[in-house]
């Protein structure tokens, strides 16, 4: 009996984009032959270097550009269709609103456009904007917002519809650590939703917390592509951590593992992370005070 | 909501969510407050010319002179709240967001016109409200001072003012759609607002090289000019001033006619730039 196969939320085949640079003919390869899956219910982080490609995939994925060669289908639908946009929600890198419009007014305009029935549409307003915790700067302008406001007030306007497929380009980008660690925090509770999201970030800690798979796209090339533990989790290692051993102590240790067959490779202080450290020692505002 | 996909038909009610932002964002703006401040002053002004005190001509002349603060104030406002207001949104990158939604290029163009085009369209109300304030108020006061040239009632028609007040917002509109095909292809504001007055001085002055060359030029170039003629605009349709006020009073046919004309144009260049706008990369 066979697994049956997991159903995707993006299927992305033999994609290539060229964008013209001159009238003779010569062209940027954005995109370079990429073909991906994304399954549905898992956090999927797409990586790469500056330049790699990973804007203009997801430009692609929300039809905002065509492939010139390809396909990209979002839930069995052709990406360039506007019903492939129904259960897609989007935030953009450094997301810019409507200044005059208040955070209420914002996540309400997009519902609207997302055609979220006017009945549900004030409840599913605040509600998303409780669960970003903005709710004490709902009434304000999104002209005084700091970054990881914007970014919270983004991800709300990117929810309000309950999509099926977040997509999050550079969720973190200007963003403090401490509105960074809750941005994570958001995308892990996304993921106990059910929803599939679709991450690129420069920050590889934070793709390393929250990501089931990852892809690696170098000048428009897929070079890396797996499950998080099997890309960085070292198979048939193992590490032991311990209250400190005196230097008698680690020989004898040293000799009864050489007497069953194993190494001590390394002893060395564990550390904790820096973001960690930082999260620890630094106060965490209200929810929707300024940060 | 979390549905199985179906097909997203064209739809009037999101065309109108764009269009009441473009409105809203367009009115907290400060260009539109100060071109409207300054067409109202200029309007307003208007009533100075009382010392002039030439009876009914100087209602001619007020007249006249507020639909010409109308309509250099009107054509900067629709050019410029045009281009800004679409461009604000490719620039800003609020465009990225909107369209990652499920709406049609087409709505979103509509929408941003729509939204412009009632922006003007106060624009025009107000300056023709206040217009047909000042003219009935001064026609009082002359009527006062000279009963014997009003022995047969007023001369202004004021029906035909709020007419003509009209027939400004369709041209316009017709110059925002122009405005709108231009920014759709354009990848500055500034390339917009230059082309856009470029075309309105070639809409208001198209119809002399047509007359002109319809009399002396030869076959080709005659049909030329006329094909040139088809595809810009004659403003001058528009200027019926001198049917209005003391005249015989406004064709109806000819009102209907005009109005005609302005929607065939808003249509051709609305499609022309949604044609544009949906292979534009964002």
């Amino acid at each position: 009996m066979t697994n049956p196969t997991p159903p995707v939320a993006i299927e992305i085949r033999d994609l290539t984009k060229d964008f013209p640079l001159t009238l003779r003919g010569i062209k940027l390869r954005a995109v370079d032959n990429l073909t991906l899956s994304v399954p549905e219910g898992q956090v999927f982080g797409l990586m790469g270097p500056n330049g790699s490609g990973k804007s203009t995939t997801i430009k692609i994925i929300l039809g905002l550009l065509d492939p010139t060669v390809g396909e990209c289908k979002v839930f069995g639908v052709p990406s360039g269709r506007v019903d492939s946009r129904l259960n897609v929600g989007y935030l953009p890198e450094a997301p810019y609103f409507y200044r005059y419009l208040s955070g209420t007014e914002l996540v309400r305009f997009y519902g609207r456009i997302c055609g979220v029935p006017r009945k549900r549409l004030d409840d599913r307003v605040k509600e998303v904007i409780d669960w970003v915790g903005l709710s004490g700067a709902a009434h304000r302008r999104v002209g005084t917002y700091s970054k990881g406001m914007l970014q919270r007030i983004g991800l709300a306007q990117a929810l309000v519809h309950d999509p099926r497929l977040i997509i999050l380009d550079e969720p973190t980008a200007g963003v403090d650590p401490v509105g960074s660690a809750e941005i994570s925090e958001l995308i892990l509770k996304l993921k106990t939703q059910g929803k599939t999201v679709l991450i690129t970030s420069h920050l590889l800690a934070q793709i390393e917390d929250v990501c089931d798979r990852v892809a690696i796209l170098d000048k428009g090339k897929l070079i890396l592509e797996g499950n998080m533990n099997d890309l960085v989790g070292q198979r048939g290692r193992q590490a032991l951590i311990v209250d400190p051993l005196t230097p008698d102590q680690l020989a004898e240790l040293r000799v009864w593992l050489k007497e069953r067959g194993h190494a001590l490779d390394s002893v060395e202080q564990p550390r904790a992370r820096l973001d960690q450290l930082f999260l620890s020692r630094v106060s965490r505002a209200p929810k929707g005070e300024n940060k | 909501m979390s549905t199985a996909t179906v097909g997203v038909p064209f739809s009037i009610s999101r065309l109108l969510i764009v269009a009441g932002n473009t409105f809203l964002e367009a009115v907290r703006q400060k260009l539109f407050n100060f071109l409207l401040l300054l067409a109202i002053g200029l309007v307003a002004s208007a009533q100075f010319f009382q010392e002039f005190n030439f009876g009914s001509s100087e209602l001619k002349f007020i007249s006249d002179f507020g639909f010409g603060a109308m309509v250099f104030f009107g054509s900067t406002l629709t050019i410029a709240a045009t281009a800004q207001l679409f461009f604000s949104e490719i620039e800003n990158r609020t465009a990225l967001t909107i369209l990652a939604k499920p709406i049609w290029r087409t709505e979103f163009i509509f929408g941003k016109f729509v939204g412009v085009f009632a922006v003007v369209g106060v624009f025009c109300a107000l300056t023709t409200l206040l217009l047909v304030g000042l003219l009935y108020h001064r026609e009082n006061a002359i009527m006062a001072l000279h009963p014997d040239a009003f022995e047969h009632g007023r001369v202004i028609h004021y029906g035909d003012l709020l007419v003509m007040g009209v027939l400004q917002w369709l041209k316009f509109g017709v110059l925002a759609a122009i405005t709108l095909f231009i920014a759709s292809f354009s990848n500055t504001n500034l390339y917009t607002v230059v082309m856009s007055f470029f075309m309105l001085v070639i809409c208001h002055l198209q119809y002399l090289a047509h007359d002109a060359y319809a009399q002396v030029a030869s076959l080709p170039l005659r049909l030329l000019v006329r094909v040139l003629s088809y595809i810009f605009p004659n403003f001058q349709l528009f200027n019926l001033t001198d049917q209005i006020g003391i005249g015989a009073g406004l064709d109806s046919g000819l009102v209907l006619r005009v109005a005609g004309y302005a929607a065939i144009y808003i249509a051709v260049f609305g499609g022309l730039a949604v044609y544009s706008f949906r292979s534009r990369e964002i």
